[in-house]
C-alpha cells in the first residue's frame, strides 16, 4: 500500500469511527460529500482526486467497517460512468455528482430494461431491483439492454414509480424500479452503440471490487468486535477467549479474512495495472467476481460465527452483531447474484481452457508490449 | 524502473532454461517407480539445477547461484512452478534447513566443511520430532551426553523425510533437563554412517514411505560439530524451521493454481463437466486457491519491506494447508469410483498428480507436518488476535507435564 493509500485509509477510518455505527444516513451524505470522498476515483484531469479504483476501494472498506447507511456505491457509479464516457454532459453533471449536489442511485442487482426507437426518440420499459435510497435521488443510473444506451432517467417524471421493499439489513434501504414508456432525455444519455456492453461490464467489474471491499471492511471489524467480546465475557471463572474450542475456530476467521483482503488487493492490482483501464485487463471480469465471491461468502461467515460466538446477546436487537449478518447476507445477494459467482468463475475458467488462453502468466504483458 | 527490466529478464531467463531442461515425462516415470530411479532422477535434476545456479538463490552472495534478492527468488520459484518442474524433496532439507542454519548459526569452519558437500549432493534429513514430542518438540527426551570431546547420542526421532537416504542429520538432543523444557537443548549436525545410526521407513497410507525413525544407540558425535552453544539448541532450531519462511508456499500455492486444470480433465472424463453442483464448488475453489496464492505473494512483500508481523506465517501455512485439502477432496469427489482404484502413487510428485485419492491423502502433509493446523491456530489466536495462552499447569491431575 502506498503513502497516499494508507493516508486515506487511516484519515477513513477516523472519520467512519467518528460517526459511528450505522451512522444516520444524511449526516454521513453530507460528511463525505464535504469531505470529497465522491471525487476519489475521477482522474484529476476532471477535477477529482485521482486515486482510482483502489481508492475508492479503500473507503468502501472503511464503510463497510462501520456498517454505513450512506449509499455511496451507487453515486460512485453513477461518477464512473459518466467519467469514462465521452458523453458532452460530462463535465457538469461530474461537477455536481462529485459535490454531492445531485444524488444518483443505480441497481446493485439485477435490471431488465429495454429500449425501442420511436422516430428520433428511445423509449424505456422494464425494471430493475435495488437500488439504493432512491427516495434521495433526482435520477438513476441505467444500462439497458442490447447494447442500447447508459443514461440518467430523471425518478420524478410519470411513467417512473419507485417501489420501497424493506429489507432485513438496515443499513440500506433498496427500491425496486418500474418503467413504462418513459422516453429517454437525450442529454442524458451517457453512452450508446458498442460502448454500451464495455461501460456496462466495466460498472459490473466496479460494483463487484466495492462490495468485495464493503465485505472485507465488515468482516474484519467484526472480528475484531468478537474477539474483545470473548476477552472480556467471563465464564467459569474464566475469559471465554481462553477456550481453545473458541480460540480456533476465531483463527480459522482471520485466516479467511486474511484470505479474502488479499485477493481483493490482489484483483485492484490486476485490474489497474493497466493504468487505469480496468477493462484493458485480461482477466479483469475473472478478478472481480473471484474478489466478490470470496469475500461476500467470508463475511456471511464471519457474522453467522460471531453470532453464536457472542451467544444470548448477539440475538438481542440492542447488539450490533445482527447489523453485521444482515448486511453480510445482503452483500452475498447483490451483484450479479449470490450463485453467479461460484457459477461464473466455473464458466470463464473452463471457457478459457477451451480456448487455450492463459491466465496468470507474469510475462504476457511484457511480450505483448 | 531499471530493476524491474532486470527481474524480468531473469524470469524469461529462467523460463528459457526450464523449458529446454525439464524433462515433460518425469510425471509419467515417476508413477510406479522403484525407489532407486526416484533418487537417481532427483539426483540428475538436482545436479543441472545446482549447475544453473537455481537451486541455491537463497544462499549469499559468494557462494554458486547466491545473492538473489527475496524478489528474484519468487521469480525462480513462480517459474519453477509453471514450468511444473520436478520439486527437490530429496535435497531440500540440506538446501534450505541445513544450510539455513549454517549460514545463521554456524562457525566459518562448519560453514566450509558442510557447504560444499550440499553442493555436491550431500543428503540431510532432520532429527526433532520424537514419538512422545511432536508439537510439544520442547519436551523432547534423546539424550546428548557429554564425554570429553564428543557427545554421546541416545534416542529416537521420528517423522524425518527421507532420513533412509541422508548423509546427515540435523539433530536437537537434550544435554541437561532444564527449568524450562526449551532449555538445556542443543543442536548438532550427526553424521548417519556413524556407528550406532539404525533408520527404519515408515510405510505410509499411500503406500510411499517418504518419512523414517532413526534409532540412536551411543552415537558419538564431535563437540565441534555442535550449533551454537550447548543449551541454545532451540534458539538454532528456531531458525532451521523458520529457514524458507515463504518461499516453498508461493511455489506451491503457484503449483495449485496451475494445477486446476486437472479438476476439469477429471470433470471431462467423468462427465461432470455440465454438473451445476461440481462447478459451483470448481467456481469457489478458483477463488480459495487465487486466494492462497494471493496471501503467500502478499507475505512474501512484507518480507521484502520489513513488515512481516508474528502470525503472518502461520495465516499462509493454515489457509494452503486447508484449501489444497479442498482442491484434493473435491478431485477426488469428481473422479468417483475410479479414483478409488489403487494404480500406485507418483513420487517425488506435487501435491497434485490428478491421483485424487493418492492426492487427498498427501494433502494431510501440509495440515500436520510442519506446524499441525492446530499449532497454527493457536499461534493465531495468540499472536496476531491477541487472545491468552492456555496456563501451562492445565494438565490431568498427576500427569504434569
Amino acid at each position: 500500500m502506498n503513502a497516499e493509500l494508507r493516508q486515506l485509509t487511516d484519515s477513513a477510518r477516523q472519520v467512519v469511527a467518528g460517526l459511528g455505527l450505522a451512522a444516520d444516513e444524511q449526516e454521513a451524505a453530507s460528511l463525505i460529500a464535504e469531505l470529497g470522498w465522491l471525487m476519489v476515483s475521477t482522474p484529476e484531469e476532471q477535477g477529482g482526486l485521482g486515486m482510482g479504483v483502489t481508492g475508492a476501494c479503500a473507503l468502501h472498506t472503511e464503510l463497510g467497517r462501520g456498517l454505513a447507511r450512506v449509499p455511496f456505491l451507487p453515486q460512485w457509479l453513477a461518477i464512473d460512468a459518466a467519467s469514462s464516457s465521452a458523453w458532452p454532459g460530462r463535465e457538469s453533471w461530474l461537477e455536481c455528482m462529485m459535490a454531492g449536489e445531485r444524488r444518483v442511485t443505480a441497481s446493485l442487482g439485477e435490471s431488465s430494461l429495454s429500449v425501442w426507437q420511436d422516430g428520433g426518440g428511445m423509449i424505456l420499459n422494464g425494471s430493475a431491483v435495488a437500488l439504493a435510497s432512491a427516495d434521495l435521488a433526482s435520477h438513476v443510473l441505467i444500462t439497458a439492454e442490447d447494447r442500447a444506451c447508459v443514461a440518467l432517467l430523471a425518478l420524478d417524471q410519470p411513467g417512473v414509480r419507485i417501489v420501497p421493499q424493506p429489507t432485513w439489513d438496515v443499513t440500506r434501504r433498496l427500491f425496486d424500479l418500474e418503467v413504462k414508456d418513459v422516453a429517454l432525455d437525450q442529454e442524458l444519455i451517457i453512452a450508446r452503440g458498442p460502448s454500451v456492453l464495455v461501460i456496462r461490464e466495466r460498472l459490473a467489474i466496479l460494483r463487484d471490487l466495492a462490495l468485495a471491499a464493503d465485505a472485507v471492511g465488515g468482516a474484519t471489524a467484526l472480528l475484531d468486535r468478537t474477539v474483545e467480546y470473548l476477552q472480556t465475557r467471563q465464564q467459569f471463572g474464566r475469559p471465554l477467549a481462553l477456550f481453545q474450542a473458541l480460540k480456533h475456530r476465531c483463527a480459522d476467521l482471520k485466516a479467511r479474512s486474511d484470505a479474502a483482503q488479499a485477493l481483493l488487493q490482489d484483483s485492484l492490482e490486476a485490474v489497474t495495472d493497466s493504468g487505469g483501464d480496468v477493462m484493458a485487463a485480461p482477466d479483469a471480469t475473472m478478478k472481480a467476481l473471484a474478489a466478490k465471491q470470496l469475500a461476500c461468502s467470508t463475511y456471511a461467515a464471519v457474522a453467522e460465527e460471531s453470532l453464536q460466538l457472542h451467544g444470548g446477546i448477539g440475538m438481542t436487537s440492542e447488539h450490533e452483531c445482527h447489523l453485521f449478518l444482515k448486511r453480510a447476507l445482503l452483500n452475498e445477494h447483490l451483484g450479479r447474484g449470490h450463485d453467479s459467482y461460484d457459477q461464473g468463475l466455473a464458466g470463464l475458467f473452463i471457457g478459457n481452457l477451451n480456448q487455450g488462453t492463459t491466465t496468470n502468466d507474469s510475462l504476457s504483458s511484457v511480450e505483448a508490449g | 524502473m531499471s530493476s524491474e527490466n532486470t527481474q524480468q529478464a531473469l524470469r524469461r531467463e529462467v523460463r528459457g532454461w526450464l523449458s529446454k531442461n525439464v524433462d515433460g515425462g518425469w510425471r509419467q516415470t515417476m508413477t510406479g517407480c522403484e525407489q532407486d530411479v526416484f533418487f537417481a532422477a532427483q539426483k540428475e535434476w538436482f545436479t543441472r539445477l545446482v549447475k544453473a545456479g537455481y537451486a541455491t538463490p537463497h544462499w549469499p552472495e559468494g557462494w554458486p547461484g547466491g545473492g538473489r534478492s527475496l524478489a528474484e527468488q519468487k521469480i525462480i520459484y513462480e517459474e519453477v512452478a509453471r514450468a511444473d518442474a520436478p520439486r527437490l524433496i530429496l535435497y531440500f532439507v540440506a538446501l534450505y534447513h541445513a544450510a539455513c542454519t549454517l549460514f545463521e548459526c554456524g562457525s566459518a569452519e562448519q560453514q566450509s566443511r558442510y557447504l560444499p558437500g550440499i553442493l555436491d549432493g550431500e543428503i540431510w534429513c532432520q532429527g526433532f520430532s520424537e514419538p512422545n514430542a511432536g508439537s510439544d518438540l520442547a519436551s523432547l527426551k534423546t539424550r546428548a551426553e557429554r564425554q570429553g570431546d564428543r557427545y554421546v547420542i541416545t534416542g529416537q526421532k521420528t517423522w524425518s523425510t527421507m532420513a533412509q537416504y541422508a548423509d546427515r542429520c540435523l539433530l536437537l538432543a537434550r544435554t541437561e533437563k532444564g527449568e524450562r523444557p526449551q532449555a538445556g537443548l542443543t543442536y548438532l549436525l550427526l553424521d548417519m554412517r556413524a556407528k550406532g545410526v539404525t533408520v527404519r521407513p515408515i510405510s505410509q497410507i499411500t503406500g510411499d514411505d517418504e518419512f523414517a525413525e532413526i534409532f540412536f544407540d551411543e552415537v558419538e558425535v564431535p563437540v565441534e560439530d555442535r550449533v551454537g552453544e550447548e543449551g541454545a539448541g532451540w534458539a538454532v532450531a528456531q531458525t532451521t524451521l523458520a529457514s524458507e519462511r515463504g518461499l516453498t508456499l508461493v511455489e506451491l500455492s503457484q503449483r495449485m493454481r496451475y494445477a486446476l486444470p486437472l479438476i476439469v480433465d477429471a470433470m471431462r472424463q467423468n462427465h461432470r463437466l455440465e454438473d451445476a453442483a461440481i462447478r459451483r464448488d470448481f467456481g469457489r475453489l478458483i477463488a480459495r486457491v487465487d486466494a492462497a496464492c494471493a496471501l503467500a505473494d502478499r507475505y512474501l512483500l512484507k518480507r521484502i519491506s520489513g513488515e512481516e508481523a508474528p502470525g503472518d506465517a502461520s495465516i499462509v501455512k493454515l489457509y494452503y494447508a486447508r484449501t489444497l485439502r479442498e482442491f484434493t477432496a473435491l478431485g477426488k469427489r469428481v473422479a468417483g469410483l475410479d479414483g478409488q482404484y489403487n494404480r500406485g502413487f507418483m513420487r517425488g510428485a506435487t501435491q497434485e498428480t490428478g491421483n485424487w485419492t493418492v492426492d487427498f491423502m498427501n494433502s494431510y502433509n501440509w495440515s500436520i507436518a510442519g506446524g499441525s493446523d492446530e499449532i497454527q491456530r493457536n499461534i493465531i489466536a495468540e499472536r496476531m488476535l491477541g487472545m491468552p495462552r492456555e496456563p501451562r499447569d492445565w494438565t490431568v491431575k498427576g500427569q504434569g507435564a
